[in-house]
């Protein structure tokens, strides 16, 4: 073992050489930086977004507690009982349309409030005292509207619009609403008071309202306890739902997670591609240094202290990129606040903690220790024999049984380390397994390269002979350049393909298929009326309709569905509070019935399912299976008959329940209906709107063009990530590069002695670029094809199709700045001087 | 008198069966604890050879090699260490100063091998006495030839070795630098009694020492 004395002379040793020679370790301390920092980024604004999150999730929920008794309000004794626990705050939220008087209209959605609005938090509006003015003394009817309606419609303060035949006046526009709604951030939202809601009878005729109830208890009582009561007060009533501070904000968490375990795995390649120029640098480190380390143990160092004093050396390195990018890291929040859109009204804190900055340094040690091994190990072969004899054989990577055993176990600690940290462990699991696989296959792409090369050599040029030779030598940059730059390739195609599949999807597929718009809540009445109308405006226009109520899933089987269905399964939305669901008599041709069969017409005491056979398989369903609907209050058991093979992709009318007309004419429902017509979707909106008030009508583009923005903004955010992968692949050929200098110089020296001239060296080292970039664009476009075909067609469920050119124009900008680099890092090999090499070598 | 050095039938071959070289062929010698020999001979007659393995740097094909009395043949790679920090100085014939270090640091290394830490004064006095004093806080590429081989040997020397080995140590000087190194080296052999072994192509200078040891392929003659 070491004694104190022998630690501090190791410390001094390293700290000395590190200071005399850092430029030589440029390459690790830049890699690992840009690592680390990407690493760090990530945590630092999961972590203060999760706090934000936790910190404000009473204002996310809007209340201690939150009861919702869907269509219907809740009973007046209820209520009494409620009010008795706290102050409450009662929100009716439905979808309907807005339009500027006499003008264009947008689908909102509408949330009517009360005096209390909001219980935590507070809602910031242009002017500032809007809401105010709109829920205390509103004297006329009076909205409040977010940006995006005032940016549509084109709206100024006072100005009138029309909801559901009623005039308003637009009383200022919401900054941001404390509870984060989507569609006040994203979306179209507006706020009308609920006393003018209930006076111009705004719901009546529409079935698909929420009333959800807020509630800020008495601070008197313990609330866990008042909160079982009120979950004990509203529990018989099978139609009414409550949600706690704890579960709000649960689709952002969601989105947050899952884009950060994204980042983790991006940042843990970024490292993994750093760790290979580490361990390349380190090589050749120890190759410069091979006669100091034989003096060393000349001396009598041992091979262990002088490892040592290189992997300190590395740790020191490690030790101050660490802080700094976690420094850095830690910071990013306040640049994160300018960044996220103020209609969120976040701000996010910065916060220092050891043992965050302790993760990230333990997983770049890791990293560094599995890449640093094999290179250092190497010093045990440099014998010190060579000092009598002058001759020093350059050493390589250096694999015992020992090594392949400690590598093992630390690859283990390193994958179970950043598994456990994940929400999705068996997805991140599966990416390190990819990875490794990547990483092999690229590194058996280099040897088949060289392999091949190595047998069908018989071309005759001069540059072909050199490249050839270079390729082949054993210092070739083909391993390193193919696993760096293949993997951040396979990366950024596979990334690439997938979300320009998913764009392909909204900006064409869709769109060929979809119809114009949709009109909602026609009523039972109107729907003839509507047709005619639009049969007037255009004869050819194609229309459908189809009768809707609202229902929501009880159980399976006589199970309660929340026991069967768990929150991350697929197909959990449809059992998610009240679902929209049609009926038919006979089989639609569009949904292609996969199992079962269609049911007799007619039977009118019995109702029949046809289940979407997506969610049927997730959710575990058979035929002939019992499944519990509760329909307006009631709760109803049926059969399901088949199951259907629905492609929700054609947005005309896809239903997840149908069930049986006959059963269904009982019901109370109104008409959904799509439409594809030649004449221009603004204007039947304003025609139809001017005429049917209540009928909401949605043109699809303008919801296809907002998920085509933040596909885009997606896009962009995953592409510049991957990039990054490629930025250090690249840092760390041309580091390759660079230590290769002295050798391809003096090649070059002697090429030139034998008469060859500049011309035919560029040219081989094009054609040595070349032969290397085609070997490994080719199975990176391979790997990139399989993968993003296995998520497009197997995950997203969309067709794929290949883009040739983005594929181009991603591969030729590639190969482009990687050529230009590594030309830019050989510069001084093109005019070798003479002198200086005649009298090293 | 006890024998420094003690080699005892010691052959050293390399390479296959089938393409055999055959460097020392069965030689045995001694030199005395405060003896100075020099050992000389046509290139390739093994002179090297006999030091790396007297060093312990080489591991003997045949026979018993002893330092001091100690049996270094099948020892242990640590052991062989040990002894050879305890008991040796090497000099190369290139200088083999670490280039990133300055000419004290490099003496003080050998220092540190062995664990022996903050005794620069003695390292510096060292250097005073080789007329290295204005020197001492250069790198290896700021010094002379001839400064870089008596910084070499004051490397070799500032443990107080018991054996000292140099293979053509003044082999990359000219003659006057040479003869200083040579100086250096006799004195602290002669002044702390130590063994001395050195290998060289200088006829005179071999003259000078207590005793040649000849080679001639891989036997001595
Ligand atoms: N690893 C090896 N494999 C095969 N032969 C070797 C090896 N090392 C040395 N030799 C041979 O051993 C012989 C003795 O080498 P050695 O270096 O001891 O000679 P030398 O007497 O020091 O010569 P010089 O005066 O030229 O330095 C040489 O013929 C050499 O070719
Ligand atoms: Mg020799």
């Amino acid at each position: 073992m070491l004694d104190y004395q022998q630690l501090l002379f190791i410390h001094r040793y390293a700290l000395r050489d590190i200071t005399r020679s850092y430029k030589k370790l440029w390459v690790i301390s830049t890699t690992l930086f840009i690592s680390l920092l990407l690493l760090s980024l990530t945590f630092s604004v999961k972590h203060s977004l999760s706090n934000e999150i936790e910190a404000n999730s009473k204002e996310l929920l809007g209340g201690d507690i939150q009861i919702s008794s869907g269509i219907e309000p809740l009973q007046g004794l209820i209520l009494e009982q409620l009010s008795e626990l706290g102050q409450i705050s009662e929100t009716v939220s439905l979808a309907t349309m807005l339009s500027k008087k006499g003008d264009t209209s947008v689908f909102v959605d509408l949330r009517a409030v009360d005096g209390n609005y909001p219980l935590y938090g507070e809602m910031k509006t242009i002017p500032a005292n809007a809401g105010q003015e709109l829920l205390h003394d509103a004297k006329r009817p009076t909205v409040l509207i977010n940006e995006n309606i005032q940016n549509q419609l084109r709206l100024n303060i006072a100005d009138e619009v029309v909801i559901m035949g009623q005039d308003f006046v637009v009383g200022g526009v919401i900054a941001s609403v404390p509870d984060l709604a989507q569609s006040a951030v994203f979306g179209e939202f507006a706020i009308i008071n609920k006393d003018q809601f209930d006076e111009f009878n705004i719901g009546s005729r529409d079935s698909f309202l929420k009333h959800d109830y807020r509630l800020k208890l008495n601070q008197t009582e313990d609330d866990g306890k008042q909160i079982e009561l009120i979950k004990s007060i509203v529990e018989s009533d099978k139609n009414i739902n409550t949600r706690l501070p704890k579960d709000s904000g649960q689709s952002l968490r969601r989105i947050i997670d899952n884009f950060s375990n994204f980042l983790n795995l991006v940042s843990v390649s970024a490292m993994i591609i750093a760790g290979i120029g580490i361990s390349n640098t380190l090589l050749s480190f120890v190759n410069q240094r091979n006669i100091s380390i034989a003096v060393k143990k000349s001396l009598g160092f041992s091979s262990n202290i002088i490892q040592l004093i290189y992997f300190y050396e590395i740790l020191l390195i490690l030790i101050f990129t660490s802080i700094l990018a976690y420094c850095i890291g830690v910071m990013s929040p306040l640049l994160a606040n300018d960044l996220i859109p103020k209609s969120f009204d976040i701000d996010l804190q910065t916060s220092f903690s050891f043992i965050s900055y302790l993760n990230i340094f333990f997983i770049g040690l890791l990293v560094v220790l599995i890449f640093s091994i094999p290179s250092l190990y190497s010093i045990s072969a440099i014998k010190a024999v060579a000092l009598f004899r002058n001759t020093f054989q350059p050493v390589s990577l250096h694999f015992s049984a020992k090594n392949i055993f400690y590598l093992t176990l630390l690859v283990v600690v390193l994958v179970g380390y950043f598994v456990f940290q994940t929400e999705q462990q068996f997805f991140t699991l599966l990416y390190f397994m990819a990875f490794v696989v990547t990483i092999f296959i690229f590194y058996g792409v280099s040897r088949l390269l060289i392999s091949l090369l190595k047998r069908s050599f018989d071309f005759s040029s001069n540059s072909y002979k050199i490249a050839y030779r270079n390729i082949v030598a054993k210092k070739s940059l083909a391993p390193i350049m193919t696993i760096s730059l293949g993997i951040g390739l396979t990366l950024l195609l596979t990334l690439s393909f997938v979300a320009n599949n998913l764009k392909h999807e909204i900006s064409q597929s869709i769109p060929s298929m979809a119809p114009d718009m949709f009109f909602v809540s026609i009523n039972k009445g109107e729907k003839d009326d509507l047709e005619s109308f639009i049969k007037s405006i255009d004869p050819n226009v194609e229309l459908e309709f189809s009768p809707m109520a609202s229902a929501s899933f009880v159980a399976l089987n006589g199970t309660p569905i929340e026991e069967i269905v768990s929150g991350d399964n697929r197909s959990s939305w449809i059992v998610r509070g009240d679902r929209r669901i049609s009926w038919l008599e006979k089989p639609n041709q569009d949904n292609l019935i996969v199992r079962g069969e269609w049911w007799e017409p007619g039977i009118q005491d019995q109702m029949f399912v046809s289940m979407d056979s997506r969610a049927a398989f997730d959710l575990g369903m058979k035929l002939n299976d019992k499944i519990t609907l509760n329909i307006l209050g009631r709760d109803v058991i049926g059969t399901v008959k088949n199951f259907r093979k629905v492609d929700y992709r054609d947005i005309s009318i896809n239903f997840a329940i149908i069930i049986n007309e006959a059963f269904a004419t009982k019901l109370p429902y109104e008409y959904i209906g799509t439409l594809k017509s030649e004449l221009s979707a603004d204007t039947i909106q304003s025609k139809v709107i001017g005429k049917f008030p209540n009928i909401s009508a949605i043109k699809i583009d303008r919801i296809l063009s907002k998920v085509g923005e933040v596909l885009n903004k997606i896009f962009i955010a995953v592409t510049g990530i991957s990039l990054i992968v490629i930025v250090i692949g690249l840092i760390v050929i041309v580091s390759a590069v660079m230590v290769q200098t002295t050798f391809r110089r003096y090649n070059n020296l002697i090429y030139k002695i034998l008469g060859v001239n500049f011309p035919t060296i560029l040219k081989a080292m094009t054609l040595e670029f070349a032969i290397i970039y085609l070997t490994l664009i080719i199975f990176a476009l391979t790997v990139a094809m399989m993968g993003s075909y296995f998520v497009v067609e197997n995950i997203l469920l969309l067709s794929w199709s290949f883009d040739p050119s983005l594929t181009l124009w991603i591969v030729f900008s590639t190969a482009a700045v990687s050529f230009l680099l590594i030309l830019i890092a050989n510069r001084n090999i093109f005019n070798p001087k003479v002198y200086p090499l005649i009298r090293n070598e | 008198m006890n024998a420094a050095i003690q080699f005892n039938d010691v052959s050293l071959t390399y390479g296959p069966e089938t393409d055999l070289v055959k460097v020392l062929n069965s030689i045995s010698f001694s030199v005395n604890d405060d003896e100075i020999v020099s050992i000389v001979g046509p290139s390739g007659s093994g002179k090297t050879s006999i030091i790396m393995l007297a060093a312990g740097l080489e591991r003997a094909t045949q026979g018993s090699i002893k330092i001091h009395g100690q049996e270094i043949t099948g020892v242990k790679e640590n052991e062989l260490s040990d002894i050879r920090r305890k008991n040796i100085g090497i000099v190369f014939q290139s200088f083999y100063l670490i280039p990133n270090l300055t000419a004290l640091e490099n003496v003080l290394l050998s220092l540190e091998a062995n664990q022996k830490y903050n005794l620069d004064s003695e390292a510096k006095s060292l250097l005073d006495e080789f007329g290295l004093s204005h020197r001492i806080n250069h790198l290896p590429s700021e010094l002379s030839g001839g400064e870089q081989q008596r910084v070499a040997i004051a490397r070799a020397l500032i443990n107080r070795p018991k054996i000292i080995l140099a293979d053509e140590p003044t082999g990359n000087l000219d003659s006057a630098n040479s003869n200083t190194m040579i100086d250096l080296l006799f004195d602290y052999s002669r002044k702390s009694k130590t063994s001395l072994v050195l290998v060289t192509h200088n006829n005179p200078l071999a003259e000078r020492c207590d005793r040649i040891i000849e080679l001639k392929d891989g036997k001595i003659a």
